[in-house]
């Protein structure tokens, strides 16, 4: 004895068995549908059924019909083989339905993220471990990166940005032909004894504009020294090669490459593993971090000083000449704009320092310790 | 608050609906800190399965109408999809090691790759997108990804953001215009005098921090390429020419949010569905820019850890100045809207492809 079905949409009307088990209260949608009409999930002997009152939408066993996983309290979903939906805001019934079915590894994930004082443990482990990726997983991700980059990228790189900067600050040395070609010859003799050889590198003269007096090393093995550094030193022509075997070092030790992973690396593993860092934060990783990525690290600038000297010394000039430089740079610019980078330069003196010990070291002399 | 006056206002036609979100950030915490804590022990694998549980947090608390939306997508889906894209990138990186002319075809073809995985990308989100069990879906091209996403961003950039509104409306056309709820499809007419109207703000703004930092700061880039990473760290933050620099950063950065949320404003006012139902959108401008910035301090000094409490504030924030004006009777109109073929099973063979986030 059927009563009228009251939805026209409803396929599957039958009256329930009366040992049925009310589940959880919700709606029920055809397929695909935006309809809904108020229903009950029911557990009817071995079926499950969604039933509007005594009458059956739909119904199947349990193991056929796809329950969403809890999250939040957001509704929960079951999917009928039909793609009928049955939706409830009840996510505490169908958990203990589910547990009663499934046992108590049911919802493991749900169980984990629930407010409770192990999540200050969750915290802590997740800073812990942030931690360690970023002391040991990081600079090996560095390695493995330097070690699959193709050779044409240092050399898109260094091309490009020389490219630009000519654009944008830059414009020819003014230096004499000879000034330039007795510091060619020194240079040249610097990087014979480098790994790369002659043939590694290439000095750029550049009338460095807002640069002002600087030095630099690309990742290709361009290197770029402007006229105001030349002027700073005073005719010093070693206290210049000096520098100039501090930008080879840069090179072979492919510091820019390693500091521009490293500063992506960063960026990256933090969007990955928070997933949803907010556009904000995403803004200053991948923009400060650009800015940062033309930095070198201290590590990399104390390991750059001391090939500066064993270069200097390979080639048989004073291999201290570069703590010369600093004290020169201390003395011209130290009560200068602040601008000028190492007139703030809270290392240089030890900078200084070190690097006469190592050439003392070298030298086979007693250090000045 | 003279400056919220480019706001538009709400329709007034229609039953005006605003949107509502009811997720909670000490819910939202346990969820996230559970996806970091199985992403970091998965060695990444996890974060495509984090990505499912913290969409479906977001649409399941994004309420309009009683309802809320449902985010579909599985795990593995998304799982293999960034799979296949990382792939690519391998096979690209070994073919130009073993030949350098190789790189040049494949530079080629990422080009022609990007528009279809923007395309894809976009699909994929809307197929997995849900709202009263009837799917969203995307049917744009990616000829038409390439115009109005990628020539588009590249006629923004090289008229130094002049004609930005220009393809702010390209993007959001292409985006709207495609889009489908079930079979109903939305359609979005952005003036480009209103447009303009939320730019000549932001832009201003970048004129003046260009001007800033043409005067003071000329020499301080090169002084940041000669300093060691700490040192660059301690003077931006303690010197003050180093300051100019964090204050034109946070200018710019003010600058892009004004913008962005004001051609939100402005697109979603100028969208409807169906032809008849209006949408809205009138997010305070500053007091979003205040939401952000303070979201962003919160989280870098809680190291991450009140991100959470972020995404919720803003989530909030953001949907509750969102809605649509029914015109018409609700139930008729709902009940009348039926799903198309092709967005309710094809979301299996679909990728996630690159996710942009638009």
């Amino acid at each position: 004895m059927l009563r009228s079905v009251p939805n026209t949409w409803i396929w599957k009307g039958s009256t329930l068995a009366s040992d049925e088990v009310v589940i959880a209260r919700g709606e029920w949608h055809p397929a695909n549908s935006s309809r809904s009409v108020p229903a009950a999930l029911k557990q009817d002997g071995e079926r499950i059924v969604a039933a509007e009152e005594a009458f059956v939408l739909v119904s199947a066993v349990p193991e056929r019909i796809e329950f969403s996983q809890r999250v939040g309290s957001i509704p929960r979903r079951m999917t009928f083989p039909d793609g009928s939906v049955f939706e409830t805001r009840d996510n505490d019934s169908v958990d203990r339905y589910l547990r009663g079915r499934y046992g108590a590894r049911h919802g493991f994930i749900h169980g984990l993220e629930r407010f409770h004082p192990r999540l200050i443990v969750f915290a802590f482990a997740v800073v812990l471990l942030a931690a360690s990726i970023y002391r040991f997983a990081l600079p090996v991700l560095i390695e493995v990166a330097i070690w699959a980059t193709p050779p044409f990228v240092p050399e898109m790189i260094g091309s490009g940005t020389l490219a630009s900067l000519d654009r944008t600050v830059f414009s020819p040395s003014e230096l004499p032909e000879a000034e330039r070609k007795a510091i060619l010859e020194g240079f040249a003799k610097l990087a014979a004894n480098s790994e790369g050889g002659e043939a590694g590198y290439k000095l750029n003269f550049r009338e460095g504009g807002a640069i002002g007096p600087n030095a630099f090393a690309l990742p290709d093995g361009s290197l770029v020294l402007t006229d105001d550094l030349v002027k700073l030193a005073g005719g010093d022509r070693e206290m210049i090669l000096g520098v100039l075997g501090h930008e080879i070092a840069h090179v072979e030790g492919e510091h820019s490459l390693r500091q521009i992973y490293r500063v992506a690396g960063v960026a990256a593993l933090v969007m990955l593993i928070a997933g949803d860092v907010g556009s904000g934060v995403e803004d200053i990783l991948t923009q400060g971090g650009a800015l940062l990525a033309l930095s070198h690290s201290r590590a990399a600038e104390a390991e750059a000083d001391r090939r500066s000297v064993e270069l200097m010394q390979a080639a048989g000039y004073d291999p201290a000449a570069l703590a010369r430089f600093f004290a020169v740079l201390e003395d011209k610019l130290g009560d200068h704009r602040d601008a000028d980078i190492f007139s703030s330069h809270p290392g240089t003196p030890q900078r200084q320092q070190d690097i006469r010990n190592y050439a003392a070291e070298l030298q086979g002399r007693p250090g000045a310790r | 608050m003279a400056m919220l006056n480019t706001t538009p206002p709400a329709p007034a036609a229609g039953n005006l609906e605003r949107a509502s979100f009811t997720g909670t950030a000490s819910e939202y915490f346990g969820i996230w800190i559970v996806n970091v804590l199985l992403t970091i022990i998965t060695l990444g694998i996890y974060s495509a399965w984090a990505k499912v549980r913290r969409n479906r947090y977001f649409y399941g608390n994004t309420v309009i109408l009683g309802r809320s939306f449902e985010y579909h997508a599985k795990g593995l889906q998304i799982f293999l999809g960034r799979l296949i894209v990382i792939g690519f990138f391998i096979l690209v990186n070994i073919l130009s090691i073993i030949h350098p002319l190789f790189s040049v075809v494949t530079t080629v073809l990422i080009l022609v790759a990007l528009p279809w995985l923007l395309k894809r990308g976009l699909r994929f989100s809307a197929r997995v997108t849900s709202y009263r069990n009837v799917r969203f879906d995307f049917v744009g091209s990616a000829w038409g990804a390439f115009v109005s996403i990628l020539l588009g961003s590249f006629v923004a950039f090289i008229t130094f953001g002049i004609l930005a509104p220009l393809a702010s409306r390209w993007l959001w056309r292409y985006i709207f215009n495609n889009m489908r709820y079930g079979d109903r499809p939305f359609v979005t007419e952005p003036r480009l005098k209103s447009l303009y109207g939320v730019w000549w703000l932001p832009a201003l703004m970048v004129v003046i921090g260009a001007a800033l930092l043409g005067i003071l700061a000329a020499g301080t880039i090169a002084a940041m390429s000669a300093m060691s990473e700490d040192e660059a760290a301690a003077a931006l933050a303690f010197s003050p020419v180093h300051f100019v620099f964090i204050l034109v950063f946070v200018v710019y950065g003010a600058a892009a949010l004004i913008y962005r949320i004001g051609v939100r404003n402005v697109v979603w006012s100028a969208a409807s569905l169906d032809g008849r139902h209006q949408l809205f959108s009138d997010v305070p401008r500053w007091t979003y820019v205040w939401v952000a910035v303070t979201n962003v301090i919160v989280t870098i000094i809680t190291l991450g850890l009140m991100r959470p409490w972020a995404a919720v504030r803003m989530a909030r924030f953001t949907t509750e100045h969102t809605g649509i004006a029914v015109v018409g009777d609700l139930g008729e109109i709902l009940s009348s809207i039926e799903a198309t073929g092709a967005a309710i099973s094809a979301e299996y063979m679909d990728m996630e492809g690159f996710d942009f986030g638009f």
